[in-house]
């Protein structure tokens, strides 16, 4: 009955709506059928042509913005700018970051693909953007968008981010040209039909008459995408050596993984989902009521209770969103912490099978854990390198490790793991004549063995300077030898260390930075990228304010110079970090 | 003079060194190593240290993808063995704080900390030289710790003889101000003439030269085995003057006929001239300056030259350069050469405490608290604490009316204990370092011999011999650092667990003992003394000594 485009576009509405959203169309078409006229919906639901200022005459004029950590979204804005100037829309393409904030006030259309990292949030680029449409007071009545969101099934809140700045919009008055689509790691299909979809309701928003005809020809057939899922490996343990030695305070592990054609490149990683430990499913059964066998319901499928608590679910540490939810299906006062399932079912038990059941629903996956890979596909053909910290820490009293750095120090040559590669385009190696300054204190190591191994192994002709860090010299030199080989061989330029337990005053890369500012800023004069890698807090700020100031110091700039300096860096994907 | 073509490359870095500081102070800064510049390894030598690593530790680490576990072992320059007890105090705060906290008593009566990391050697040479002792010179191509017969209890004179030590050590130091400089950080030198170098000019000394002092009848020294050696010869009380021995060294290397250990040989005697004694033994190194082998290391100990020019020959040129010819060598004899354990007064009523240290190791183990216990002691400022050269010390010149409160301490951790039940080849046997920190070590020395000691107690014990004070000595290769080839019993390590077995040298240190087996693992070594013990309780004269007996028995390889 209806034509191919409106059917798409109902597939495209119902794809892009959460369930409140259905119920609230469902209702909404019901009233307007009983109303008996089409035509006031058209007018509220898509774009109302009252607000549509151009004439067909005048070229349209959107912005695509992206806001990316490791460049899918970029990627993806990039394609749909090119593919927009084609159909002669003057097509702005700008990264969250650099987007002028006043001009939101302005904006006619504006397009955004946005990614969620962390627990939730929106990449560190997108950050100022996100808190500032969620400020009070903001009112942008005149904006049309639509919001493309890129995330990972596999993660407790998937899209997060992407949700809450389609919501938020709308909040401050804007409206939707097309629903929020979601998308998963295979988002390619999803995002070009947002795409055509968008491009679609444009045509229809600027130049009425015209849409018909484009719109015809721009939508493909439809073939309904059955999400293909990321690309998973099997790998085998080769080696796994803890690099620190006896007397250290840390453990952290070298681990040789064989794996034939696992197609990465200097700067990914490798993402993992661990297991939960056995012993605590077994206990938390014990607690449940409930047969080890029994199929319960997980993501339309059906596991084993014993199997959907050791591989799919989030056990260990719940979030204090799920204690809360907790909470309610047992009615009782639970302070909002987080805290292990088994505490909570000892502490706060479950009156009956039945609660139980409506508590696994409630349970979060088992986030992936990333792991940045040490190893070059040039120089260890057929292998991958981790290079992975067991988190070691004390919960009253108690020495626990994290889950999955925990597991992975205890493989031993032979065992296998699954995983899967975790693309970083923003985290790239430049052209090899290009000089690189890598500022990488403990684990944050990893990349930057990979891509000393890659230009050596290529024989790339820029310099490497190095800077490493950690607590002793004697004990956690992680690839000391390594390292001295790259000296010897003059694959490595320069490198300074750090290591802040060696003297009573403690000394961190930043130090070593500060104490070779000149040679530094001369490097970054001279064309230098900068790369950090390892813990965001606070390594990587005390290292890009300590940059700042050699910035300013160096380059006698103010501060206001210095920042511009390095956001000029920033956008020419000459400063990259890859923190945790 | 021999024309040295084909130089070691040793001559070639200390003759480009500027003065030893080669490029100390930049690889001090390396920050990517534990190490020294290659070059700078045998430089740091003449500073008092030797680059180490620990061996027990090398596979481990490089699987960690880690360099050896580089370390510093420092020597200090102790001329005779005497430090104050504040000195003590601050050397055992020293090895405290910056290396693995053993003090160890050398065979050169000096004291050696081991595994100093690269960044801890500056605080330790300051800390050092704060208490008013230096490394200067404790090693490489000079003249070495001067040593000297440590008893005072035993001579009225003693204190007269020993004060020679320190003056002869000082004449022979260096010119150069690298070592403040370097590790004292002190104004570079802007006029070079100030460290101009007579005597060692820019090669120094074909290799190390080692003085020692002896004062018979004890020859706990072992005076013979030095370069040169000085036999104090006294007359009621009176220093006549010095017996002059040379050509002592006891280096060699496995299957290298042309090296060998040598004992000293007299060669005169000289009054007790300041000038005239001075002047002698300065001219006997100028002549080991000029005429050592510069060309092969191994063949470059005075010993060498000796026998290379003959003892006439020495003696004329020594007299050319002198300007005077040595009188006759008076008599002399040794009749011992140990410590005397226990307390012991000298002639002016001053008390001596001897406590056993194995091996001339201090530290503090499950059994006995040595280090704390000397430590207590010294902090009582009551004591003086003098090393000797069988790994030794003297709890030294302590009043009458402190030697209870000393006695105290030395009750109350058991030391009075420890050394009374001591066995007496305990008490005269030496090990060297050797394993895990000596680079040269075929197998264990000093963390082995206890135990060998204990097997051979037990033989001993079987043959009703244990009071028999048959002196026995270990090193962990043929370098002689324990003195074995002038022991009683010598054990040459040549392997691990393997030892070549040395018979027949004389109690007193006047005759080196000869090879009797070679590479005997623990077993062949128990079979083989068991089997000579029975003999020597069968056989021997009454109040034959073993080493005597040894010889009198042909025990050696034709
Ligand atoms: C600490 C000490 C042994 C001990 O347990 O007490 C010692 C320890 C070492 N000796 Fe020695 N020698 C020690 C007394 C001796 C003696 C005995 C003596 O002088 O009364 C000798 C035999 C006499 C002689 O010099 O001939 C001795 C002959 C050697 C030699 C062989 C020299 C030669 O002419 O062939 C070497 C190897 C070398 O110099 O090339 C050597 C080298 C070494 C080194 C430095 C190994 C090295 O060159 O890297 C050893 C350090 C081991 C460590 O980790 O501490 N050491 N060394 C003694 C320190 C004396 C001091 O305070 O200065
Ligand atoms: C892009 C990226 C690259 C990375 N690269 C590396 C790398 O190269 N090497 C590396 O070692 N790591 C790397 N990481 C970090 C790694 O992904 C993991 O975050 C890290 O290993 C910790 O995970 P885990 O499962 O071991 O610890 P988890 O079990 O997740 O615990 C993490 C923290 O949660 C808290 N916690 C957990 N359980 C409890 C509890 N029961 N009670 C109280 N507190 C608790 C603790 O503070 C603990 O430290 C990277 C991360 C990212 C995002
Ligand atoms: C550290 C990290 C945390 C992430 N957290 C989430 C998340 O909470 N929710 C989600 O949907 N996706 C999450 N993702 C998946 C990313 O959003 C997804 O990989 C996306 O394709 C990345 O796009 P980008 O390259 O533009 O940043 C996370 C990815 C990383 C690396
Ligand atoms: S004798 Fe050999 S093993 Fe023993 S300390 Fe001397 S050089 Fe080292």
């Amino acid at each position: 009955m209806l034509t191919t485009p409106k059917i798409d576009l109902m597939k495209e509405l119902i794809a892009g709506s959460s369930r409140e959203e259905l119920i609230w169309l469902s209702g909404y078409l019901a009233g307007v059928v009983s109303q008996g006229t089409s035509t006031v919906s058209a007018a509220t639901v898509a774009a109302p042509s009252a607000a549509v200022p151009e004439t067909a005459a005048t070229p349209l004029k959107i912005t695509i913005a992206y806001g990316t950590e490791t460049g899918n979204a970029k990627r993806l804005a990039t394609d749909f700018a090119a593919k927009a100037k084609k159909k002669g829309i003057q097509a702005k393409l700008v990264g969250l970051e650099q987007y002028r904030l006043g001009d939101l006030s302005r904006e006619e259309y504006l397009l955004t693909v946005i990614s969620t990292q962390g627990d939730g949030e929106p990449p560190a680029a997108a950050k100022k953007f996100y808190d500032h449409i969620h400020q009070g007071g903001l009112k942008l009545d005149r904006l049309k968008y639509s919001v493309l969101a890129l995330g990972d099934t596999s993660y407790p809140l998937f899209c997060k981010a992407g949700e809450d700045v389609d919501q938020q919009l709308q909040k401050v008055g804007a409206q939707r040209l097309s629903p929020l689509q979601k998308c998963d790691t295979d988002y390619e299909a999803e995002a070009g039909k947002w795409f055509e979809l968008v491009l679609q309701r444009l045509n229809t928003a600027a130049a009425p008459a015209a849409a018909a005809a484009v719109t015809a020809k721009s939508i493909p057939p439809a073939t309904p995408t059955r999400p293909a899922g990321k690309k998973t490996y099997t790998g085998t343990i080769l080696a796994n050596t803890n690099l620190n030695d006896r007397g250290s305070g840390k453990q952290t592990h070298h681990i040789e993984i064989a794996a034939e054609y696992v197609d990465y490149q200097p700067g990914d990683s490798l993402g993992i989902i661990p297991a939960n430990p056995p012993a605590l499913v077994e206990a938390i059964i014990a607690l449940s009521g409930t047969d080890a066998n029994q199929l319960i319901p997980h993501r339309s499928e059906e596991w084993p209770l014993a199997h959907l608590l050791h591989r799919k679910l989030n056990i260990v540490y719940l979030p204090e969103r799920v204690v809360k939810k907790y909470a309610a299906i047992v009615q009782q006062e639970i302070p909002e912490t987080k805290i292990g399932l088994l505490d909570l079912l000892k502490i706060y038990p479950v009156k009956d099978a039945r609660q139980f059941h409506a508590v696994l629903a409630i349970l979060e996956p088992i986030a992936p854990r990333l792991y940045s890979i040490s190893s070059s596909p040039e120089a260890h053909p057929g292998e991958l390198h981790l290079t992975v910290a067991r988190d070691c820490f004390t919960v009253n009293g108690e020495t626990k490790y994290g889950l999955c750095s925990d597991g992975l120090s205890q493989l031993e040559p032979g065992h296998t793991i699954e995983f899967y590669i975790h693309h970083n385009t923003q985290f790239r190696l430049p052209a090899p004549d290009t000089d690189i300054i890598m500022i990488g204190p403990g684990t944050g190591i990893a990349p930057f063995r990979s891509f000393l191994s890659e230009r050596d192994s290529r024989g790339a002709q820029g310099k490497n300077w190095l800077f490493f860090g950690d607590r002793h010299f004697t004990t956690d030199f992680l690839y000391q030898t390594e390292i001295q080989d790259w000296v010897q061989t003059g694959v490595l330029t320069r490198v300074n260390t750090a290591f802040s337990r060696d003297q009573k005053e403690k000394v961190y890369v930043q130090h070593k930075m500060h104490r070779h500012a000149s040679e530094l800023f001369a490097w970054l004069r001279s064309g230098a990228h900068v790369y950090v890698c390892g813990a965001k807090q606070p390594m990587s700020v005390d290292v890009e304010n300590t940059l700042l100031s050699i910035i300013r110091q160096e380059g006698n700039k103010n501060a206001a110079q210095a920042e511009a300096f390095l956001d000029e860096l920033k956008e020419s994907g000459r400063y990259v970090k890859d923190v945790y | 003079m021999i024309e040295s073509k084909n130089l070691s490359d040793t001559e070639r870095i200390k003759q480009a060194s500027d003065g030893l500081r080669g490029t100390l102070a930049e690889t001090l800064l390396d920050e990517l190593t534990g190490a020294i510049g290659e070059d700078d390894k045998s430089l740091v030598k003449f500073h008092g240290m030797y680059q180490q690593d620990d061996r027990d530790r090398r596979e481990e680490r490089a699987a960690k993808k880690l360099e050896r576990l580089w370390s510093f072992m420092i020597r200090l320059r102790i001329p005779g063995g005497l430090l104050t007890p504040e000195q003590y105090i601050a050397l055992h705060h020293i090895a405290g704080e910056n290396s693995t906290g053993t003090i160890k008593i050398t065979t050169r009566q000096t004291i050696q900390l081991h595994g100093l990391l690269k960044n801890r050697v500056k605080p330790t040479i300051q800390a050092f030289n704060a208490a008013g002792l230096d490394s200067i010179s404790a090693c490489g191509d000079v003249n070495r710790n001067v040593t000297c017969a440590a008893h005072p209890m035993q001579s009225a004179i003693h204190e007269q003889v020993h004060g020679y030590a320190a003056r002869i050590s000082r004449m022979l130091l260096p010119k150069t101000k690298a070592y403040y400089e370097i590790w004292l950080d002190q104004e570079k030198l802007t006029d070079k003439k100030e460290e101009e170098d007579p005597l060692y000019q820019d090669r120094y000394l074909p290799r190390k030269f080692k003085i020692g002092i002896g004062i018979p009848p004890n020859n706990e020294v072992d005076v013979l085995t030095n370069d040169l050696g000085l036999i104090a010869i006294i007359d009621n009380d009176k220093l006549e003057g010095f017996n002059v021995a040379i050509g002592g060294g006891l280096g060699a290397t496995h299957g290298n006929p042309d090296t060998y250990p040598r004992l000293a040989t007299v060669i005169g005697f000289v009054p007790a001239d300041d000038d005239l004694l001075f002047r002698t033994i300065y001219e006997i190194v100028t002549i080991q300056r000029d005429y050592g082998n510069r060309s092969d290391r191994k063949l470059s100990r005075l010993k060498y030259t000796l026998d290379r020019l003959g003892v006439d020959w020495y003696k004329q040129e020594l007299a050319r350069r002198t300007g005077f010819g040595l009188e006759e060598p008076r008599p002399y004899f040794f009749d011992e050469r140990k410590d005397l354990y226990g307390w012991q007064q000298n002639h002016q009523g001053l008390w001596y405490y001897t406590p056993f240290i194995e091996n001339g190791r201090v530290l503090d183990d499950e059994k006995l608290a040595l280090k704390t216990a000397l430590f207590e002691i010294a902090q009582t400022g009551k004591a003086n604490f003098r090393f000797t050269t069988n790994q030794g010390l003297i709890l030294a010149d302590i009043r009458k009316k402190d030697k209870s409160l000393i006695n105290g301490i030395l009750e109350k951790f058991g030391i009075l204990a420890h050394t009374e039940t001591a066995s007496a080849i305990r008490k005269n046997s030496i090990a060297c370092v050797a394993l895990p920190t000596c680079p040269l070590a075929l197998a264990e020395s000093q963390r082995y011999l206890p135990t060998l000691i204990g097997h051979i107690e037990g033989l001993l014990a079987g043959h009703h011999l244990l009071n028999e004070e048959i002196i026995i000595r270990m090193t962990g290769c043929p370098n002689g650092c324990g003195r074995p080839y002038a022991a009683e019993i010598g054990f040459v390590g040549t392997a691990p667990g393997r030892y070549n077995l040395y018979l027949g040298g004389d109690h007193e240190g006047t005759r080196l003992n000869r090879l009797y087996k070679e590479n005997l693992d623990e077993a062949a070594i128990l079979r083989e003394l068991d089997l000579l013990f029975w003999l020597y309780k069968k056989e021997r004269i009454t109040g034959e000594r073993f080493g005597d007996f040894a010889l009198r028995q042909r025990w050696y390889k034709a």
